[in-house]
């Protein structure tokens, strides 16, 4: 049941990858991230380099988000307007980012950058998450009224040029704030092999305060612009997609994707919110931990060297 | 094309391979290996390959036998996590030129046992006698009675850095020692297997077999193998590498198009 994967060249278990897939797309589809950030951590965990890792995934979050976006078109419920806005930010993102992991690895931090923001940014992403949802639980459950949400954006918001009319999110904002938030997902698919999606929706949801029903499918779409991107230059610059290993990972992925964009609708939102804050928070722990424990050799191989 | 004619027979047949009568008297060893070619399809796993042997030995002292493989050469960079304020940090990275990508020595005794340390050293034979420079500003310098222990802007930590190159390729079962790898069969008769894991590197392996005697070594015999990619395991890489924007947007397109196979089949049923 092994397979030998050509450019990672070492040998895996092949179902295994399939069931990964399928998880982490079933995950996907139902809280509309790319899930990256739960695969990157396995995939290094089972021996692969993770340059190899971060890059290869990169495409299987093409896919899975391929086929949740077009679940959530026929349900209306993707903005392309400012998704293609968000998305062309997400592409100068990712030339930057593609280019500084490569100097990060030249310099032998590259191990070091990803721990760190998958710390900072899970950890942050995933408390506030979890702080908000559980509030609200909390006050349903207790029947109390839910609190009138402020629905006034920021001010800041207004005061900047280039403005543009998003009817379907019901936004009339300057386009600089969804572009620097893609390009900001962007760096982070780079260096992290994630889609961004759990910058991107806390993001949509409380800053752009765009409508709820649209926020999923809309960062889905951006995910796969940014992904795309990242995967061919990640192949042109440094050579690391195993094409074997995107596709086995792949393969599970949309199957997944799809029952998870299904099944999304039975639940509350706020359950969602909470369990994805939890799953976040723990994850970015987890990869955060390296930092402070005492590692079991003080010596590691630095990857980068070319051949 | 007009179909080639099978090859006439030989007018001379190939002299057989040389006998060993014009070496009775002289000590001797002769190896070769079950295969001289590993090929690294999808199924690969790792290899085993038995090298065996015979030793012509007149003499009535004991002979001992090494053998020593290592695979292609290649930078190795090597960080050292330091703990600054609270956090583990790595170090800037430390070159190390010409580490063996694989290297392994199977022998019937510890190699200490079968000859000093300076023989060891100077033929390149066990772990501890691999060379394998730090090239910065390094100088030979006395250090602990050992002559040529190399000195780098690392200063003392160097050892401390071989040290680790070797353990992690250890970890990674790419280097062994194994001190009773050569397993006598019969009289002069020998065997030791070579344990390829699935991450060895391809490209050209170097095998020596040593026969020591008396602390010395008194003959050798030299074996190479290929290990290699083939199939569609090779087609690949060789894409990858050769037309890397080509394939990768190639990847994409497969990952977009499954995406969408896959929203279709479902949206049906």
């Amino acid at each position: 049941m092994d397979i030998y994967l050509p450019i990672a060249e070492v040998s895996v278990n092949w179902p295994f990858l399939v069931l990964l897939g399928a998880t982490v797309g079933f995950v996907s589809g139902l809280f509309g991230i790319g899930g990256g950030f739960l695969m990157a951590p396995i995939l290094i965990f089972m021996g692969i380099p993770p340059s190899v890792a971060v890059a290869s995934q990169a495409s299987h979050v093409v896919a899975s988000s391929t086929s949740g976006v077009i679940s959530y078109t026929s349900q209306k419920a993707v903005d392309y307007r400012i998704g293609g806005v968000m998305a062309l930010g997400g592409v100068v993102g990712a030339l930057l980012g593609v280019e500084l992991f490569r100097y990060l690895r030249l310099l032998g931090q590259a191990d070091m950058a990803v721990a760190v923001s998958y710390l900072l940014f899970l950890g942050a992403i995933g408390t506030l998450m979890l702080y908000e949802s559980l509030g609200q639980i909390l006050r349903r459950v207790r029947g109390e009224v839910l609190p009138h949400r402020e629905r006034r954006r920021p001010l800041w918001l207004y005061g900047l040029p280039l403005k543009m009319r998003f009817p379907r999110s019901g936004l009339y904002i300057s386009a600089i704030p969804p572009f620097v938030l893609g390009g900001f997902a962007g760096v982070l698919s780079a260096i992290m092999g994630v889609g961004g999606g759990f910058i991107l929706v806390p993001a949509m949801l409380y800053v752009l305060r765009m409508r709820a029903g649209v926020v999923v499918g809309t960062s889905l779409f951006q995910i796969i612009i940014v992904t795309a991107m990242t995967t061919v230059l990640q192949a042109g610059r440094n050579q690391t997609v195993d094409i074997i290993l995107s596709t086995l990972l792949l393969v599970g992925g949309v199957v997944g994707a799809q029952y998870g964009a299904r099944l999304s609708g039975r639940f509350r939102p706020d359950v969602l919110r909470a369990v994805l804050g939890l799953i976040v928070l723990l994850v970015g722990i987890q990869m955060g931990l390296e930092l402070f424990v005492r590692p079991s050799d003080l010596f590691a191989f630095a990857p980068g060297v070319t051949e | 094309m007009i179909q080639a004619l099978p090859p006439p027979p030989p007018a001379i047949i190939a002299p057989a391979p040389e006998r060993s009568v014009g070496t009775v008297g002289q000590v001797r060893v002769a190896a070769a290996m079950t295969d001289a070619r590993v090929m690294i399809d999808s199924s690969f796993r790792g290899a085993s390959i038995v090298l065996y042997g015979a030793v012509f030995n007149p003499t009535d002292r004991p002979a001992d036998v090494v053998v020593v493989v290592r695979g292609p050469d290649g930078p190795v960079r090597l960080v050292k996590k330091t703990r600054n304020m609270g956090f583990w940090l790595n170090s800037r990275p430390v070159l190390f030129e010409g580490a063996p990508g694989f290297y392994m020595t199977a022998s019937t005794r510890p190699l200490s046992d079968i000859a000093d340390f300076g023989q060891l050293r100077r033929l390149g034979v066990g772990v501890d006698h691999l060379r394998i420079n730090a090239p910065q500003e390094s100088r030979t310098v006395t250090r602990y009675g050992v002559r040529d222990v190399v000195v780098s802007r690392l200063g003392e930590d160097y050892l401390d850095y071989r040290r680790a190159v070797i353990r992690l390729r250890e970890a990674a079962a790419l280097y062994n020692t194994d001190p009773d790898g050569v397993e006598f069969v019969d009289a002069g008769l020998f065997r030791a297997e070579v344990e390829l894991p699935a991450v060895a590197p391809t490209g050209q392996y170097f095998a020596e077999v040593w026969l020591f005697q008396d602390g010395e070594p008194v003959s050798v015999s030299n074996l190479t193998l290929t290990v290699e990619k083939v199939g569609i395991e090779r087609d690949l890489y060789e894409f990858a590498h050769r037309r890397p924007w080509s394939y990768g947007v190639l990847v994409v397109l497969l990952a977009a198009f499954m995406g969408w196979a896959a929203s279709r089949l479902f949206r049906r049923s």
